[in-house]
């Protein structure tokens, strides 16, 4: 493959091209509620091929290999057509030249495991809610995904890597009456099918937590006090603060860069954030990114101090800063973009009782229904909480929309627990959708966080 | 495709190939400056075949080994998907106008300059960051299958997205440009967004109350996404919706009538026909209030031994047809956007909605934050304000409609007016 690749790119006239190709080979299963609505393995492919010309960087993407002519001449088209308009020129960063090849260590390979034993497992953990009467319905699926990815570069890198990605999870959705309440579950990551393996509990736990929400009381909207715990700290660092450290997104904002500037003080002392993409077994996990960067870990935030971001070629040109291998592709039909890897807050030394305990009155929030980041301002949803008196867990409430600003809730986390989790399903939808993105972080006190209620 | 629907008749009692080409390339503008440009060839061939009503599924990029994923469907039959539908017979559909051969021929360097003009227009407007994009595609899809059915369709599409985005955030004005073919923007597009955010950029700070609320027509796919989940036939069928068995009931203000309206060429995406080959029609969801129908595909259409309504459509290549609403319109009222604004004593302008995809979407429950929002007070945008939360319930809100905008703008979601709402709780931060 490698030299059909090296094909490809070696007739272009440019300073630097380089061409992706990938393999992608898919399974999956899904639920609804009791029937089987989707089985199937498919395998597809595609290439992505780049041209820096002239200052000009352009990308295309294509599934036919009798188009990769045609491709890469449309490649150069643009990125000369971007020269002749570019006010400051697109450079890349220096990168070390890898030749290498990178398979993922799994425990249980999903590949080698049968199709009916993955639709037996789907089935047993789908089957656990229905049991009960509360439960209305479910939404439960099975996938795993192999991406076999071949880079080569006009600079001579030559990489192979291998991601493996399996997950199971969905929706489990209770009703009583009019009411209707969801709960989402989820398993998984880079680590091969075992981790799927003996998650009954999980499953019976969320169930649990459905059933309750029907008897729970919606959340008054207003300004409070709050815990969030591991998921949803890892939400905020996800979307609140980790889409402004991907330099791409502020690089042609002066307003965001004077603010996003390294040795701010933005955040409370108690404050540290890590993005780690090569930390083993963890959902975020790679060896070098679809620009063929080694990944690093990136020390983002110390003591509140801003004190790194995340890289393309491209970027750590523009910011003059050392590249970090977080350039990462959806797949074979996208450029790759600047996307977090495992982000997370580093755990401070509270516990949980003590977190409450500082925390006094106000809510108790837990686990993700999805954010939204729009510059400084952000949104996520919570599945459920509780209602905080004098240090003690009290009533359940539901349909808690959290919304903030970064900057104010940067300064508002007082206190972080030592209770740190990275979660097993992730996803972000930057443009393209990164099944692998992960986030987490331990229990943490806000200060002054707006909820919606309905 | 002909090969290979022989081959797969072979093993199955009943096949049908989908078949999708597609050509795109996008330019964009960051803080007023060339930034990237970005092209995209993409095919694929989906397989479905049903053998003793048991469905069977699959795809690929590259029609290069007709065998293998023939065989990949006939593998997927051993999971026992129900498949007791039949694959439609469908023919002399209405002629419509989707696609503009220009589109093929349209340079790049076209879209760079009209991206261009629109910064250098606007800069002289505003002193907000300035961000543009276009992107023309190019497709054509085709479906045929063992009833018969043979139904092609070649399309175009041109879009010009235009933000001013406030200082130290991301949060913008928007406004999109749509059409089959190469446009300009008009005096009217870009006044909206240099006018609108000249008149916001203070910031300010009201208190928490129940205010009227105008959503622009961008944001408005926060009602619609709920509206969309409630009327699916998937959730009628797993009874979660909300609304079933009230067919005929006057649920919203008797102003909102919402429509599917695929036949609409007047703008890219006009379908004849849905993914599974079963005509489309312009289909009422809601008429002046009232609740008219619920939407099917082949699959749930057979579950609910109710007819298909012709909005079985793949989310992507690898993807099988569900029930989906992909052209909604919502009928125009009779006042003018600046006469909506006039009417507010306080209130917000929702120009942008952040967490829609949040929440409880079955129970028809939002809550957004707004960025940005816009303070209006005696009937005038006066700033933005920060921190700015909505909340409610569709079956609650959009019964209190009290204005919908003359003009209707196609953005995401559908084709849409502005719509005023009277007595919303908003959260501000204290």
């Amino acid at each position: 493959m490698f030299e059909i690749l090296r094909s490809m790119i070696s007739k272009v006239s440019a300073l630097y091209a380089d061409v992706r190709y990938e393999i992608m080979r898919e399974t999956k299963i899904a639920f609804n509620g009791r029937e089987l609505f989707h089985i199937g393995s498919n395998s597809t492919d595609g290439f992505v091929v780049r041209v820096l010309r002239e200052g000009g960087l352009s990308s295309v993407s294509f599934t036919r290999q009798e188009d990769a002519g045609s491709a890469v001449r449309t490649a150069e088209e643009n990125a000369s057509l971007i020269a002749r308009h570019i006010k400051k020129p697109v450079e890349f960063a220096k990168t070390d030249v890898i030749k290498n090849t990178f398979l993922p260590v799994l425990a249980e390979d999903p590949r080698n495991v049968p199709v009916d034993e993955k639709l037996r497992l789907t089935k047993t953990y789908n089957d656990i809610p229905l049991k009960y009467d509360g439960i209305a319905t479910t939404n439960i699926h099975y996938s795993d995904v192999v991406r076999e990815k071949y880079f080569v570069s006009s600079e001579g890198a030559e990489i192979r890597e291998d991601l493996v990605t399996a997950a199971l999870g969905g929706l489990i959705t209770s009703r009583e009456g009019s009411l209707t309440q969801n709960v989402r579950v989820g398993l998984g990551g880079s680590g091969g099918f075992a981790l799927l393996r003996n998650q009954e509990e999980e499953f019976e736990k969320r169930t649990a937590t459905a059933l309750d929400l029907l008897d729970a009381a919606p959340v008054s909207g207003g300004t409070f006090n709050v815990v969030l715990n591991q998921d949803l700290s890892g939400v905020f660092t996800h979307e609140a603060f980790g889409h402004f450290s991907e330099a791409d997104l502020i690089e042609d904002s002066p307003t965001m860069r004077e603010r996003m500037q390294t040795g701010a003080a933005l955040g409370n002392e108690v404050l540290s954030i890590t993005d780690d993409p090569t930390m083993p077994g963890q959902l975020g996990f790679y060896c070098c990114d679809d620009e063929g960067v080694k990944a690093r870990p990136v020390r983002l935030m110390k003591h509140g101090i801003l004190t790194g971001r995340l890289h393309s070629r491209r970027t750590a040109a523009a910011f003059g800063e050392a590249v970090t291998g977080h350039c990462v592709a959806e797949d074979y039909r996208y450029a790759p973009i600047v996307r977090m890897g495992n982000i997370f807050i580093e755990p401070g030394k509270n516990s949980l009782d003590e977190l409450l305990s500082l925390l006094g009155n106000g809510l108790y929030i837990l686990d993700s229904k999805g954010g939204q980041t729009s510059g400084e301002n952000f949104t996520f949803g919570a599945q459920y909480g509780y209602i905080v008196k004098g240090g003690k867990k009290g009533l359940m409430v539901r349909d808690i929309n959290i919304s903030g600003n970064l900057y104010h809730t940067l300064k508002n986390i007082t206190a972080a627990g030592n209770d740190l989790v990275l979660g097993k399903t992730g996803g972000c939808g930057k443009g393209q959708l990164n099944i692998r993105s992960c986030h987490g972080g331990p229990h943490i006190l806000v200060r002054d966080v707006v909820i919606g209620g309905v | 495709m002909e090969q290979l629907l022989e081959m797969a008749r072979k093993v199955c009692d009943r096949a049908e190939i989908f078949s999708a080409d597609s050509r795109g390339d996008g330019v964009s503008f960051e803080n007023a400056c060339m930034k990237d440009i970005d092209s995209s060839m993409q095919s694929g061939v989906c397989l479905r075949i049903i053998k003793d009503d048991i469905l069977g599924f699959a795809y690929t990029r590259n029609l290069t080994d007709r065998a293998t994923l023939i065989q990949n469907a006939a593998d997927s039959l051993r999971g026992g998907v129900d498949g007791a539908f039949d694959f439609p017979f469908t023919k002399e559909l209405p002629d419509l106008d989707t696609y503009d051969p220009s589109m093929e021929t349209l340079p790049n360097s076209a879209m760079v300059e009209e991206c261009g003009r629109v910064c250098e227009i606007l800069s002289h407007k505003t002193k907000g960051q300035i961000n543009a994009s276009a992107h023309r595609s190019t497709g054509r899809i085709r479906i045929i299958n063992t009833s018969g059915t043979d139904l092609s369709l070649k399309s175009s599409a041109f879009y010009l997205g235009t933000d001013i985005v406030y200082p130290y955030t991301s949060a913008s004005l928007h406004r999109t440009l749509v059409s089959k073919r190469f446009e300009n923007a008009g005096g009217e597009y870009l006044d909206f967004l240099a006018d609108t955010y000249e008149q916001s950029m203070q910031e300010v700070q009201p208190a928490s109350e129940k205010l009227k609320v105008l959503f622009l027509p961008e944001t408005l796919y926060v009602f619609l996404w709920r509206l969309q989940s409630a009327a699916n036939g998937q959730s009628i069928y797993q009874k979660i919706s909300p609304v079933a068995g009230r067919l005929g009931e006057e649920i919203f203000d008797s102003s909102i009538s919402i429509y599917n309206d695929p036949l609409n060429d007047s703008l890219p995406g006009a379908r004849t026909f849905d993914d599974e080959g079963t005509p489309c029609t312009r289909f009422p969801i809601i008429e002046r209030g009232v609740l008219k129908n619920f939407y099917y595909d082949l699959y749930f259409a057979r579950k609910l031994k109710a007819s298909p309504t012709g909005h079985g459509f793949k989310g992507s290549i690898s993807g099988k047809p569900v029930p989906s609403l992909n052209r909604l319109t919502m009928m125009p009222g009779d006042e003018s956007f600046a006469g909506l604004i006039q009417s507010m004593d306080r209130g917000i302008v929702v120009a942008g909605a952040l967490g829609g995809h949040s929440g409880n979407i079955p129970n028809g429950d939002f809550s957004i934050g707004v960025s940005p929002a816009l303070y209006v007070e005696r009937g005038q945008i006066t700033g933005y304000a920060k921190d700015v939360m909505v909340a409610g319930n569709i079956y609650d809100i959009l019964k209190r409609a009290a204005g919908l905008e003359d003009t209707l703008h196609p953005c995401f979601g559908g084709t849409l007016p502005a719509v005023l709402f009277d007595n919303i709780n908003v959260t501000l931060k204290k």
